[in-house]
């Protein structure tokens, strides 16, 4: 009994055999077709995210500036108004909520130039910088501590207590004269006008010409 | 997850002894299907034998169908693994030349070797004539062949590339094909006169 059923069912084996590879092709056409997810895993998220390479130092920011270092772009993630009122020399505004839009992409995604990404603080440029990296854009960094620390560090930098040590000494130096290079100007920076002196002309010397007196005709001839 | 080799999940250092595990179990599947044999290979020609349509047939669509999967369940990466390059008119003239060779010797390369290995005298002929033609294309190559070997360059392409169509729509017609190509072969073999080898 058992056997005739098998052998029943075994003479169909080909038949059988061709529908099987028949469904489990049609499977694929039919199956759903999702978008592999494109992004950063998170172990890469990760490693990106606790480099030394991602934040960088206003001090590193302003020798950057000062140098025209042409291999750096600013861009300020606040929004315009914010943008209008200050940024950072060079800066371009791409305001978060625009970030993902056509018309800065190019800003963003190449493999050419250092992208330094601000804010006030680092939070909204740490947004920036984790969507930025999730879409795979390259040589990202973010100002450390933002235009705040940027306005603490270089642009009014704390003077250094007589008791700390020479290297602080020498960093305020470089930060204050970065300071002068944006422009901030120091009271001993300013010249103390000096009083006119009033034009004293010298009194001119009279140096007679004794002229020779005529002498008085003597005799004649 | 996949490929294994390339994602380094098997060391580089095993691609040499993994070769020669499946060139052994290759080898083996091509003699236990008869393969060494001219006479079932040429069967095709002639239409007494489709041993060697339905084998390889069924092995390219069973590869496909599994790769696809693997692909589409997320344990393989389609997009890194090898694509032969195309030299358009070097593979029609080499095709035309192994075709020849195919019909009239009654091998394919693989299959001549299987048949060196069960000590075919025919099989060891073949493969003197192919070492042959590979000397005289090896000394002809700087004057001759060289133009024909890499010009007509089209890349790493397959054909879903070159028809422009989705993946699992190829491979469903493919296998259409396929089983229609099976009952075709099935209906000439019955119709042919049985021959016995």
């Amino acid at each position: 009994m058992f056997n005739r059923n098998l052998a029943k069912i075994s003479s169909y084996r080909y038949p059988i055999i061709a529908a099987i590879l028949l469904i489990l092709a049609g499977g694929l056409v039919l199956l759903p077709k999702y978008e592999k997810q494109k992004g950063l895993n998170p172990k890469e998220l990760l490693n990106k995210a606790i480099s030394p390479e991602r934040y960088m130092s206003t001090d590193k920011l302003a020798d950057i500036i000062i140098n025209q270092d042409p291999s750096y772009i600013l861009v300020d993630v606040r929004d315009e108004e914010s943008y209008s009122k200050y940024t950072l020399p060079n800066a371009v505004n791409i305001p978060l909520n625009k970030l993902l839009s056509e018309d800065y992409i190019a800003y963003l995604n190449q493999d050419q130039f250092d992208v330094v990404l601000f804010s006030n603080d680092n939070f909204y440029a740490d947004q920036a910088w984790i969507l930025c990296n999730r879409l795979k854009y390259k040589n990202l960094h973010v100002l450390k501590g933002g235009i705040n620390e940027w306005y603490k560090t270089i642009i009014n930098p704390s003077v250094p207590e007589e008791d700390m040590t020479a290297q602080d000494f020498e960093l305020y130096n470089t930060r204050k004269a970065a300071s002068m290079y944006f422009g901030v100007v120091y009271p001993e920076q300013v010249k103390t006008e000096a009083k006119p002196v009033p034009k004293t002309s010298a009194p001119k010397q009279i140096i007679p010409v004794k002229k020779k007196k005529k002498m008085p005709v003597e005799g004649g001839c | 997850m996949g490929p294994l080799i390339p994602n380094g999940i098997i060391p580089i250092e095993w691609d040499s002894i993994i070769a020669i595990l499946i060139g052994i179990a290759f080898g083996f599947v091509l003699e236990s299907s008869g393969f060494s044999s001219s006479r079932k290979l040429a069967g095709v020609f002639y239409g007494y034998d489709f041993a060697v349509l339905k084998v390889f047939f069924t092995a390219a669509v069973v590869a496909l169908i599994g790769i696809y999967y693997l692909d589409y369940l997320g344990f393989l990466d389609v997009k890194q693994l090898y694509v032969h390059p195309t030299y358009l008119w070097g593979a029609i003239i080499g095709g035309v030349i192994m075709g020849v060779g195919f019909v009239a010797g009654g091998f394919c390369p693989g299959t001549s070797l299987c048949a060196v290995a069960i000590g075919k005298i025919d099989g060891i002929i073949y493969v003197l004539g192919i070492m042959i033609g590979v000397f005289i294309f090896s000394e002809l190559y700087n004057p001759l062949f060289e133009k024909l070997y890499t010009g007509s360059f089209l890349g790493n392409i397959t054909l879903v590339d070159s028809l422009g169509v989705s993946p699992y729509w190829f491979i469903f017609i493919f296998t259409i094909i396929a089983i229609v190509a099976f009952v075709v072969a099935d209906f000439v073999r019955k119709k042919v006169k049985k021959v016995f080898y």
